[in-house]
């Protein structure tokens, strides 16, 4: 008896909570449409929590500060730029819902996002069906703007970054011969290494030896040995920090003195943790860098704003890019004179020479950019015992061939 | 190069043969795969880490420290996930073990999270040439230690009256204990030299390769499991062979240039072994009961 009172009970209780529900949905629904005549939204798809939470974060950081700055400057075409956020939480799974939301419920004109390869290349076909501009900040990846003519990005490309790295080893560190290593179950290391042959190549560096190594090793002492006897000048890693370290810690146990280059999936500091002094002197290329010194104007506005904001922490590249994505799209809105992302996406693709706060960037044909310069960090100590910090090496130009 | 990839061998061999150790004797004895005991040699590598690094303690002094904590837990996996199973069928313990294995895993992720970390610089790096070969001070304490640990080890088999009553034990588990001998006290003596084995080998290869994290008995574990069956499951010194065996196939792969094939290499090698002589390098024959 009592059973059955309760199931009523529940019964009425989820009837009651689901017609809530739905008049919640269909009160907020009918604000946005009002909303959306007098704002120009931007989406963000990205994560605020699960895994790569972090740069979800950042890069959410530099959009609002973008769309700020914007609206206090009195907006684009009269309106104001609001960013509309969502939360995919890291899961693959998520992120075309969220996508789908952002524009039939939400109908940005215009989506900022993923940071990561995987889950803008989910995103990109729902944009790309719809006739939305998508703009990833943050996708390095292949086969991303392949998808379609709405798809962007804003993210410095290691196939233009490792080129001008290697250049600049060759004509200013004056190598000649280096030693390559790759990490073979790291897709990321792969890709980059084939990049870095091609260059080394191109500038006439021999490869005295190649090395391969794995993800989660941490026994890397029968690789160096074979790096010992041979003459070169410095080491081209591809890999990730944890491995980054401990090689060149075992590099030196075993006598010797070069040191590394390698893409950004070197940069973390848990590469001075893992190599200790090791690592000093190795270098790490960034599309973007916290540069307090620079004499670019934008750059230092957006530093000075980000550090006055953020208990004095230094943006990093995901917000940097975030902010440059959100003035790309204001920008090619302003020049089209239109919201309509079926006329502005032509203003966006014919972007050149723009100044960002990461740079000069210029959309090539294929709606990747070229963006200049890029910044090659050494790992330096702070001077109080034993610590480390990025320096700025210098800030190589990019050119396309 | 040959002579300094074959020092490389040895010592990354010499940490699989001490974890090896760890199985044989268990399997020796109770015919059990102890799947937590390369769980055992990761937190033996974080109790010398924290010992080093938050205590500051001296080296050998966090050696024996991380020593005697695995063996208090060592002993305690057995009695309580292992012993209330010794009368149901093989296979509830393997399972048992696996689920230990895995808790311990998931232990040390959220206590210590899932960053490697990285271990501190305890001995001062110091380089030795002998001719062409250089040998690091590191690799040479790891090589000493590892070898007055089994040497110990096999004289306390051989000479102790524990060690008499193991290879009893091993040799036949009810007659053993028909005579007089209490088996529970040998298992647990089991479990205790050879989680504190692990423990060494997790504090050296912490030493030596600078970096441990919680998942890094998974694959350790596996390889000494190999090294143990590549000797002949059962046997000490074939625990000690098959671990430097495996060290030495291992860092040769690598050197003549396979080396993303470096896991492969060690489980190749253990079907091929058990092809050609199923019951590994020294093991005995397989004796019909008749």
């Amino acid at each position: 008896m009592v059973n059955k009172k309760l199931i009523a009970l529940l019964t009425v209780l989820i009837f009651s909570l689901v017609a809530l529900a739905g008049c919640g949905s269909s009160d907020s629904g009918g604000k946005q449409q009002t909303k959306a005549d007098d704002a120009i939204k931007i989406g963000f798809l990205g994560a605020k929590t699960g895994g790569h939470a972090s740069y979800g974060l950042e890069t959410l950081k530099g959009m609002k500060m973008a769309a700020e700055d914007i609206n206090a400057g009195g907006g684009i075409l009269g309106k104001e730029v609001v960013i509309v956020e969502d939360d995919h939480g890291s899961k693959n799974s998520e992120a075309s819902t969220v996508t789908d939301k952002l524009i039939n419920n939400n109908k940005v004109v215009a989506i900022v996002g993923d940071p990561t390869t995987g889950l803008t290349k989910i995103a990109a076909p729902i944009a790309q069906d719809n006739q939305v501009v998508l703009l990833s900040a943050g996708a390095v990846g292949t086969g991303v703007v392949e998808i379609g003519d709405f798809i962007f990005r804003d993210t410095l490309l290691d196939a233009l970054a490792a080129p001008a790295v290697t250049k600049y080893c060759t004509e200013e560190l004056g190598w000649k011969k280096v030693a390559l290593v790759t990490s073979i179950n790291n897709d990321y290391s792969v890709g980059l290494s084939k990049i870095f042959k091609d260059a080394l190549n191109k500038y006439g560096v021999e490869i005295v030896t190649e090395q391969q190594i794995k993800d989660g090793d941490t026994n890397f002492s029968a690789q160096v040995t074979n790096l010992t006897g041979k003459e070169f000048d410095g080491i081209v890693f591809t890999g990730y920090y944890t491995e980054g370290g401990l090689f060149m810690k075992e590099v030196r146990k075993q006598g010797m003195k070069q040191v590394l280059v390698g893409g950004d999936g070197l940069l973390s500091p848990v590469l001075w943790e893992m190599g200790e002094a090791a690592v000093e002197g190795s270098m790490v290329y960034t599309g973007f860098a916290p540069d307090t010194k620079t004499d670019n104007a934008k750059t230092k506005g957006f530093i000075d704003k980000y550090q006055s904001a953020n208990d004095n922490k230094l943006p990093d590249m995901f917000s940097a890019q975030g902010y440059d994505a959100v003035m790309l799209i204001a920008d090619a809105i302003k020049n089209a004179q239109s919201t309509d992302p079926k006329v502005f996406r032509d203003s966006l693709a014919q972007t050149k020479d723009w100044q960002g706060v990461t740079g000069t960037i210029t959309i090539r044909e294929n709606r990747e950019p070229i963006k200049s310069p890029v910044y090659l960090l050494e790992v330096a100590p702070t001077g109080d015992g034993g610590s480390r910090e990025w320096t700025i090496k210098a800030a190589i130009p990019v050119t396309a061939d | 190069m040959f002579w300094q990839q074959l020092i490389n061998g040895i010592t990354l061999g010499s940490t699989y043969a001490l974890i090896a150790l760890g199985y044989t004797m268990v399997y020796g004895i109770i015919q059990l795969i102890n799947f937590a005991h390369g769980e055992i040699y990761m937190i033996g590598a974080f109790v010398g880490v924290i010992a080093v690094a938050v205590f500051k303690i001296n080296i050998f002094l966090a050696l024996f420290m991380a020593m005697a904590v695995c063996i208090i837990i060592g002993v305690s996996v057995e009695r309580i996930a292992y012993k209330p199973l010794r009368r149901s069928t093989r296979l509830a313990p393997l399972i048992s073990a696996i689920g230990v294995s895995i808790f311990l895993q998931t232990l040390m992720t959220v206590l210590a999270g899932p960053q490697a970390v990285g271990f501190p610089q305890v001995v001062d790096d110091q380089l030795y040439h002998i001719g062409s070969v250089t040998v690091s001070k590191v690799q040479l304490i790891i090589l000493i230690l590892a070898g007055v640990m089994m040497i110990g080890l096999q004289l306390i088999v051989k000479y102790v009256k524990i060690g008499k009553a193991m290879r009893a034990a091993s040799e036949d588990y009810d007659t053993a204990s028909l005579m007089g001998i209490n088996v529970n006290r040998v298992i647990s003596f089991t479990f205790a030299i050879g989680s504190s084995l692990a423990a060494a080998g997790g504090v050296m290869v912490g030493m030596y390769f600078n970096s441990i994290h919680p998942l890094m008995g998974v694959m350790a574990g596996l390889k000494a499991f190999c090294a143990a069956v590549l000797g002949g499951i059962g046997s000490i010194p074939g625990a000690m062979l098959g671990g430097l065996f495996l060290g030495i196939a291992e860092v040769t792969g690598v050197a003549i240039g396979y080396g993303g094939y470096r896991d492969a290499i060690a489980f190749t090698l253990l079907i091929l072994v058990l092809l050609f002589k199923p019951t590994g390098l020294l093991g005995r024959p397989i004796q019909r009961k008749v």
